[in-house]
């Protein structure tokens, strides 16, 4: 390399230097503003997860899918990744090692940093599915992957689906009725975006139709938000559990189910587990700081003894032209605004609770502590 | 790419002041800053080349088969010295290759320092594997310390401080970070207390230097010190079964203009988040702070790295990022301990790792600067338990103001 030349070479206009993409950065988005959803499929062994994902990975769809196998026990981490070359129709097992990231006073956790490291390496991939043998509650694994928006990460947790079994289900939900413990199945439907039932094939043909439905008023009645497809051998369209962002506060179609009146209903407490979906409706705005310091006291301090797992909703705050979403998943929540107020929307409030030990009367009389105060000449 | 720099660039003429709006190409090519590097026309430049270009001498790349420093380094391979990898766990005696994102390159590490038998040390002091901290329930709740734990970890953070206080004093040009850690190590020792990065997680050294462009976690190595250098410190302690963290970020010699007002600002970032500390703040504002500080200075902040509570443990909930709109969860209690330590850059805020796994490097080569202090959290607010103690050096020129 020469650097004695007698003569300058020739300089070069600065807006031609483009600086290049980050090289071996894993967390940066590959194209600007994509990220790799993850799809976190729960159930109990032996409802059909496993098929799941198997029908995932060979159905004709053209898409990139990795797979991670992983034992959940009391650690969360990830050892191995399977990939299938969906385009070309084979299903290729392709066995990579993951190394742990850096543990200490990082702001990822060494999961987010495995699959970044995995979405870097595949080049492309559309897709990233955790099945999660051992794991009975989803919700430290939500927590882990649904990132700041601010991170700009190239993964982002999309959704969590559950797999329940159409045949077995009303008899995994009765079974610890006298235990202080729940069931599986509770946790994993309080905590769904999507609920497979699956085996509706095997729920025989004379009471079909209506043990049916009411297998998903009871699903429903744990948890209302969650879409609720009917399958055999879980095949069903990959439309349904593919791309939901049910973490993308601003997404359009989860705003306006929230909105629909008819969606947010209170269930019945309809299980001894206490486990149930609760909405509270309000038309008057609200001051916006009274609203975090409400729910922080729910869900941070655990008042009024109330067990939140799940919280989406809409809110109307005063002063603003803006629609604002609040969703939380435990004590992690976020209060964003989504998008403006159109002029035919009727302006309201409307949070559905999914949890144990809620009380209607509680929040509702609550939650009007936050209604803005007006002084008499109208103003603030 | 996303995420650019936030400093409008209206740059100068290197020769005749002008706007310019060429640059020289094998600056470009050895990544090297573009100020000083701009010109209005090929005449301009031309008529600059002849002093221009010792600029590309001094951040020679190194030609294949020889490492950073040619000879000297492999020298000290016969030593014993050789280049860090797989965090820690292998060594190697050839520069590993690495698309570097600056001028910086990591030179070889010195051998393993020696702990004396009557040193409490923490549980990864041997094999390098924390047990009883990554499965403590002291990672989902955050702890009321004690006035015992207090206590103790008022005599930790001074002796911490301290430790720090003997490195500053090292800092000049042709000193190696390596002899920096010799002095924090030592220095930890004489005070009867263990450097608790060593061997964390297999991390080989005592304390972390972050020279430039490495944001944290810099591994001490052989590398001098040049003029116009900033270098981090960051000095951990553990003595009567406590930690104490602190970190400040240093000048070698004369520093340009730029580099002046990062280390300053980053301070700022520190000082101003530190003032908000008092029961009832929620952790999360401490990113709201810091990154309105920065972002009105033209500054970026880290997102990757983040404070962090610690007592006995070194590294526990909560989790304090510095960057503004996160989910952190929680308010501030008295009784609380933990540290806030923002990284602030030139450049993007994006960060990439050396193949050594410890070394956090900014994506785009630009400089990073950091400062830390331990906090515990009283009924009325905040008491800095790192704080600077009348006799330490006088570093830091906005201080005298």
């Amino acid at each position: 390399m020469a650097d004695d030349q007698e003569e300058p070479p020739l300089a070069i206009r600065i807006d031609q230097t483009v600086e290049e993409p980050s090289r071996s950065d894993p967390g940066q988005p590959q194209n600007e503003n994509f990220s790799v959803g993850v799809t976190v499929i729960t159930g109990y062994l032996g409802a059909g997860k496993s098929t799941l994902v198997n029908y995932i990975l060979n159905a004709q769809h053209g898409k990139r899918i990795a797979v991670i196998l992983n034992e959940f026990g009391e650690e969360i981490g990830v050892e191995r990744a399977m990939i299938n070359e969906g385009e070309s129709g084979a299903l290729v097992e392709e066995w990579v090692e993951l190394a742990n990231g850096c543990v200490c006073c990082t702001v990822k956790h060494s999961l987010v940093q495995a699959l970044e490291q995995l979405v870097q390496m595949k080049k492309r991939l559309d897709h990233i599915l955790l099945e999660t043998t051992g794991l009975a509650n989803p919700a430290p694994l939500a927590s882990v992957l649904w990132l700041d928006d601010q991170l700009e990460s190239s993964v982002k947790l999309d959704s969590i689906v559950t797999v329940v079994d159409a045949k077995n289900l009303r008899f995994q939900l009765n079974r610890h009725r006298d235990s202080s413990s729940f069931p599986e199945a509770f946790l994993q439907i309080a905590y769904a975006d999507v609920v497979i039932l699956n085996k509706v094939d095997l729920v025989s043909r004379e009471e079909s139709e209506g043990a049916l439905e009411e297998l998903e008023n009871e699903i429903r009645s744990i948890n209302s938000l969650a879409n609720i497809v009917r399958s055999v051998r879980c095949e069903i369209g990959l439309s349904q559990i593919l791309n939901r962002q049910a973490y993308d506060a601003t997404h359009a179609s989860h705003l306006e189910a929230l909105l629909e009146e008819s969606k947010s209903v209170s269930s019945r407490d309809l299980h001894d587990s206490g486990v149930r979906t609760l909405c509270i409706r309000q038309t008057e705005g609200v001051d916006l700081q009274k609203v975090r310091l409400w729910i922080e006291e729910i869900l941070w301090d655990k008042k009024y003894d109330m067990d939140v797992y799940r919280c989406k909703g809409v809110l109307s705050i005063r002063n603003s032209d803006h629609l604002h979403t609040l969703q939380a998943v435990r004590e992690i929540y976020e209060i964003v605004p989504a998008r403006q107020w159109r002029n035919e929307e009727k302006k309201m409030n409307q949070i559905v609770f999914i949890g144990h030990n809620l009380d209607e009367n509680t929040l509702i009389d609550s939650f009007r502590g936050c209604i803005s105060e007006l002084n008499p000449s109208g103003t603030f | 790419m996303a995420g650019g720099s936030n400093v409008a660039e209206t740059l100068s003429c290197a020769r005749c002041g002008k706007p310019a709006s060429l640059q020289c190409p094998k600056c470009v090519e050895l990544k090297l800053p573009r100020e000083g590097a701009a010109f209005c026309t090929q005449d301009c430049f031309k008529a600059s080349w002849s002093s221009h270009k010792s600029v590309h001498l001094k951040a020679k790349l190194p030609s294949p088969g020889t490492d950073g420093a040619g000879e000297q380094n492999s020298d000290l391979a016969s030593d014993g010295w050789l280049y860090c990898l797989r965090k820690g766990q292998s060594r190697t005696p050839k520069l590993p290759p690495f698309n570097w994102t600056g001028t910086l390159r990591p030179y070889p590490i010195s051998v393993k320092r020696i702990v004396p038998a009557h040193i409490d040390k923490p549980d990864w002091a041997d094999d390098g594997i924390p047990k009883v901290e990554p499965n403590s329930d002291l990672q989902h709740r955050v702890e009321i310390k004690t006035p015992d734990q207090i206590e103790r970890m008022r005599e930790t953070c001074r002796i911490a401080r301290e430790v720090l206080d003997a490195a500053a004093r090292m800092i000049r040009p042709g000193v190696t970070t390596d002899e920096i850690d010799r002095v924090v190590h030592e220095a930890t020792i004489a005070a009867g207390a263990y450097p608790s990065p060593l061997n964390y997680h297999f991390f080989p050294k005592s304390c972390c230097t972050s020279v430039n462009e490495v944001i944290c976690h810099g591994i001490p190595d052989a590398r001098k010190l040049e003029d116009g250098d900033i270098i981090n410190v960051d000095v951990t302690v553990y003595y009567k079964g406590v930690h104490g963290d602190l970190n400040e970020t240093y000048f070698v010699g004369n520093v340009d203009e730029a580099s002046r007002k990062l280390v300053q600002c980053t301070y700022e970032c520190l000082d101003k988040a530190i003032s908000i500390v008092k029961p009832g703040v929620r952790f999360r504002d401490v990113g709201e702070v810091i990154n309105r500080h920065a972002s009105m200075s033209g500054l970026s902040v880290v997102k990757s790295y983040c404070g962090h509570g610690i007592g006995e443990l070194f590294h526990c909930a909560p989790n304090i990022p510095h960057y503004g709109r996160n989910k952190a969860v929680g308010v501030m209690k008295a009784g609380q301990t933990f540290t806030i330590e923002p990284m602030i850059n030139t450049g993007v805020w994006r960060d990439q790792m050396w193949p050594d796994g410890w070394t956090a490097v900014t994506a785009d080569g630009k400089r990073s600067a950091q400062f830390e202090h331990t906090l515990l959290v009283t009924e009325t607010g905040v008491e800095v338990l790192t704080a600077r103690l009348p006799s330490s050096p006088d570093v830091f020129p906005w201080l005298n103001k």
